[in-house]
C-alpha cells in the first residue's frame, strides 16, 4: 500500500506544480527561483544523460541475468505438458522435489508430466513459477488426444498449488480434478442437507 | 532540476505502480483499460522529465495532460476505495445468517420496532 499511496501524493504535487507552470505569467526579466528554475546547465544535462544511460544498462543487465537466465528460468514462464490416463477421472496430484524420484523430462520446450494410472506422481524436478502455458491430454496404448481444459467440454478442474510444511521436509504439490463438470462439483460441495 | 526530480520519481512510482496492477493478468485479473491509460500517463510524465531539462515550460504542459492521464485512473480508484470504506457493513451483519435475519426482520415487525 506505501507504494499507491506515495504514488497518489506524488501525483498530487506532480499535478499542483505542472498545473501551475503551465499556466502562470511569467513577468519580465523575473529572476529564476528554485521554485521555477531555468533550465539546467549543460553538465547537469550530461549528468543526467548519463545516470540514465547506466539505468538503462543496469535495467538491462538485470533483465538479461535473470529473465533469460536458464537457471533462472523457473520464475520467468511455466510449459507444462500433462498426460493423463485415458478414462481416469479424479483428482490428479503431482508432488515436486521428491529426493530419489524421477526428473521431468522434456520435449520441445514443454516439460512433460506423464501421470501413472494412480493418478499421482512424484518427481524430484522442481515446481515452475510464472507465466503459464499448459496443455493437457489423455494417453493410451495407441493414441494421445486433447483433454479440454476450457470451454463446454471441459476436463480439467479446480486447479491447486500448494506446500506442505512439516517437521524435517517440505512439500511443494500440485493438483487437479480430472472429470465432467457434475463429477468436480461432487467432490468439492458438501451433500445438500436433506429438507 | 526540481522538475527533472519531481516528473520523475512520480513516474517511476506511479509506472511501477500500475505495472504491479497489470501483472497479476497472469493470475486472471483482467486489465482495466483505465491502467493502460494511466500507464501511457506515466510514460509521458518520464517524457516529460527529460523535455525539462531542455523547455521547462513545455515540459510542464506534457507533464499536466500526463498527470490528467494518471487521474483517469487514480480518481475512479480513489472514489471506490473511498466508497468501499464508508458503505462497509457492520460485522454482525456478515454473520447473520439470511433465515436468522429473516427471523429478527419477523420479530421486529410483530413487536413493533
Amino acid at each position: 500500500m506505501i507504494v499507491a499511496y506515495s504514488a497518489i501524493a506524488l501525483l498530487i504535487l506532480a499535478t499542483a506544480y505542472s498545473t501551475f507552470v503551465s499556466f502562470r505569467q511569467k513577468p519580465q526579466n523575473a529572476q529564476p527561483s528554485w521554485l521555477f528554475p531555468d533550465r539546467p546547465k549543460r553538465p547537469a544535462r550530461i549528468i543526467v544523460g548519463f545516470a540514465t544511460l547506466v539505468l538503462v544498462i543496469g535495467v538491462g543487465a538485470w533483465i538479461k541475468l535473470n529473465v533469460a537466465n536458464p537457471h533462472t528460468q523457473n520464475s520467468a514462464a511455466r510449459s507444462y505438458h500433462f498426460l493423463i490416463p485415458e478414462g481416469y477421472t479424479g483428482w490428479v496430484r503431482i508432488e515436486f522435489e521428491i529426493p530419489g524420484a524421477p526428473a521431468l523430462p522434456t520435449e520441445s520446450g514443454h516439460t512433460l508430466v506423464k501421470i501413472p494410472p494412480s493418478g499421482t506422481l512424484k518427481t524430484s524436478s522442481s515446481e515452475q513459477y510464472g507465466l503459464a502455458s499448459e496443455d493437457y491430454a489423455s494417453y493410451s496404448n495407441d493414441a494421445v488426444r486433447p483433454l479440454p481444459d476450457s470451454g463446454p467440454g471441459k476436463r480439467v478442474w479446480g486447479k491447486i498449488t500448494g506446500e506442505l510444511q512439516g517437521p524435517g521436509e517440505n512439500r511443494k504439490y500440485e493438483e487437479f480434478f480430472v472429470g465432467s463438470e457434475q463429477q468436480f462439483k461432487d467432490q468439492v460441495l458438501p451433500p445438500k442437507p436433506k429438507e | 532540476m526540481l522538475p527533472f526530480v519531481l516528473y520523475f520519481v512520480t513516474a517511476m512510482f506511479t509506472g511501477y505502480h500500475l505495472y504491479v496492477l497489470m501483472s497479476l493478468v497472469v493470475y486472471g485479473v483482467p486489465v482495466n483499460p483505465l491502467e493502460l491509460i494511466g500507464f501511457l500517463g506515466a510514460f509521458a510524465l518520464l517524457t516529460a522529465a527529460y523535455i525539462s531539462l531542455f523547455r521547462p515550460r513545455a515540459a510542464g504542459r506534457v507533464a499536466l495532460i500526463a498527470c490528467l492521464a494518471l487521474w483517469c485512473f487514480y480518481a475512479p480508484a480513489i472514489a471506490n476505495f473511498v466508497r468501499a470504506r464508508i458503505h462497509k457493513p457492520a460485522a454482525v451483519s456478515e454473520l447473520l445468517s439470511p433465515r436468522a435475519t429473516a427471523i429478527w426482520t419477523h420479530a421486529s415487525l410483530t413487536e413493533g420496532f
